[in-house]
């Protein structure tokens, strides 16, 4: 009977009786990177990449809530020419030494369905935090097949303004606007 | 008035066709980026890290030829293991063929932008046709170098399996990839 009143407790305690247990994801380094996209010149695109030094995802699907935290190397910045990454790593840009790493932390998940549709949270470069909406370009999951676990994920993208987070050597001539492009995949813990 | 015949050449110059010009691909601002779906769920990306070419431009007859390989041991996806496995034979066997090569020769302009090159893609041994679709274009005085510099950004989607690269088709591995295509070239 006590063990029956705890059910009853939970059950009581839980939304329209569903199961709403919030579900905790790694995020996979091999699949899950920041890349940014910045014009140059009005001419072509630039691209770098960061890998994630670590992350974490949690959601509840069936509460529509969810939070992230990301935290990448600002360091370990990847454009494929060693020269510019040097430079990006310089006290007018990344200022890496100073502020070894850049975080995203977000509560605000909005869902279609059972999807991730948009996530918005805090973005912090240099030690200046923003606020950045990251929108799903598209989201899905699929069973990991050596694992043989939930991976869920998708590409996401989102933008900022250098300037604001006090990196805005180069400009105009590289620009001020800068697009990021994420793929991010979880391996449910 | 040999000021003034001065001053009319000038213009002439101006407005006269210019002769094809060549330019040299700017290395550290051209670069090849794939996207491939991963499982339906994300997008795993790519790049190529070495590379160089020219390119034939003439604006005002609105031709232009180019010409670019790229070194497939440079591949970089940021994965070290992925990168090792895209060398093998599975994909770009790279042992036998090193290289990739675009030579690219039927240019269509809108307006004095290039809006599209067509060509030759070679891999694995292996030629097919490709159309590259620009999403910009632009010439502009580059203030560090002195000189024009021209290019854009450029995409189209393959079929891998065209050049004979199937490894993972039968496991649900995409045979589309896309690629993004950042290039500029200077003036020479």
């Amino acid at each position: 009977m006590k063990r029956l009143g705890a059910w009853a407790a939970l059950a009581f305690a839980l939304p329209c009786g569903a199961v709403a247990e919030p579900v905790v994801y790694r995020l996979d380094p091999e699949h899950s990177f920041v890349h940014f996209e910045v014009l140059h010149f009005g001419t072509s695109t630039l691209r770098g990449r960061f890998g994630v030094q670590e992350g974490l995802v949690e959601l509840d699907r069936a509460a529509g809530r969810g939070y992230a935290l990301v935290r990448i190397d600002t360091a370990r910045v990847d454009t494929g020419l060693p020269a510019f990454d040097a430079r990006l790593r310089q006290p007018d840009l990344l200022a890496s030494d100073t502020h070894p790493q850049a975080t995203f932390v977000a509560s605000s998940f909005s869902f279609d369905g059972d999807k991730v549709r948009a996530v918005r949270g805090e973005f912090t470069l240099r030690g200046v935090s923003q606020g950045v909406e990251l929108r799903a370009l598209r989201f899905g999951c699929h069973p990991h097949p050596q694992l043989q676990r939930e991976v869920c994920g998708g590409d996401f993208e989102g933008e900022l303004r250098r300037a604001d987070f006090g990196a805005s050597f180069g400009m105009p001539f590289v620009a001020n606007r800068v697009r990021l492009v994420l793929q991010v995949e979880g391996i449910r813990q | 008035m040999h000021k003034l015949l001065a001053a009319s050449a000038l213009s002439l110059a101006a407005v006269l066709p210019a002769q094809a010009s060549t330019y040299t691909i700017d290395p550290t601002h051209t670069f090849v980026t794939y996207e491939i779906s991963h499982f339906g769920t994300s997008t795993n990306r790519g790049r190529f890290d070495r590379k160089e070419g020219t390119v034939q431009f003439d604006r005002a007859a609105r031709t232009g030829k180019v010409e670019i390989s790229f070194d497939l041991t440079a591949i970089n996806t940021g994965v070290a293991p992925l990168d090792k496995h895209l060398q093998s034979a599975d994909f770009f066997d790279t042992a036998k063929h090193p290289s990739a090569r675009f030579v690219g020769d039927r240019f269509v302009f809108n307006g004095d932008k290039v809006a599209e090159v067509g060509g030759t893609l070679t891999m694995l041994g292996k030629s097919a046709p490709v159309t590259l679709k620009a999403t910009q274009f632009n010439c502009y005085l580059n203030p560090l170098v002195k000189r024009e510099v021209c290019g854009g950004d450029f995409e189209t989607t393959v079929k891998r399996s065209q050049w004979g690269m199937t490894w993972g088709l039968n496991m649900g591995v995409q045979d589309e990839v896309r690629l993004l295509i950042q290039v500029e070239a200077i003036k020479q």
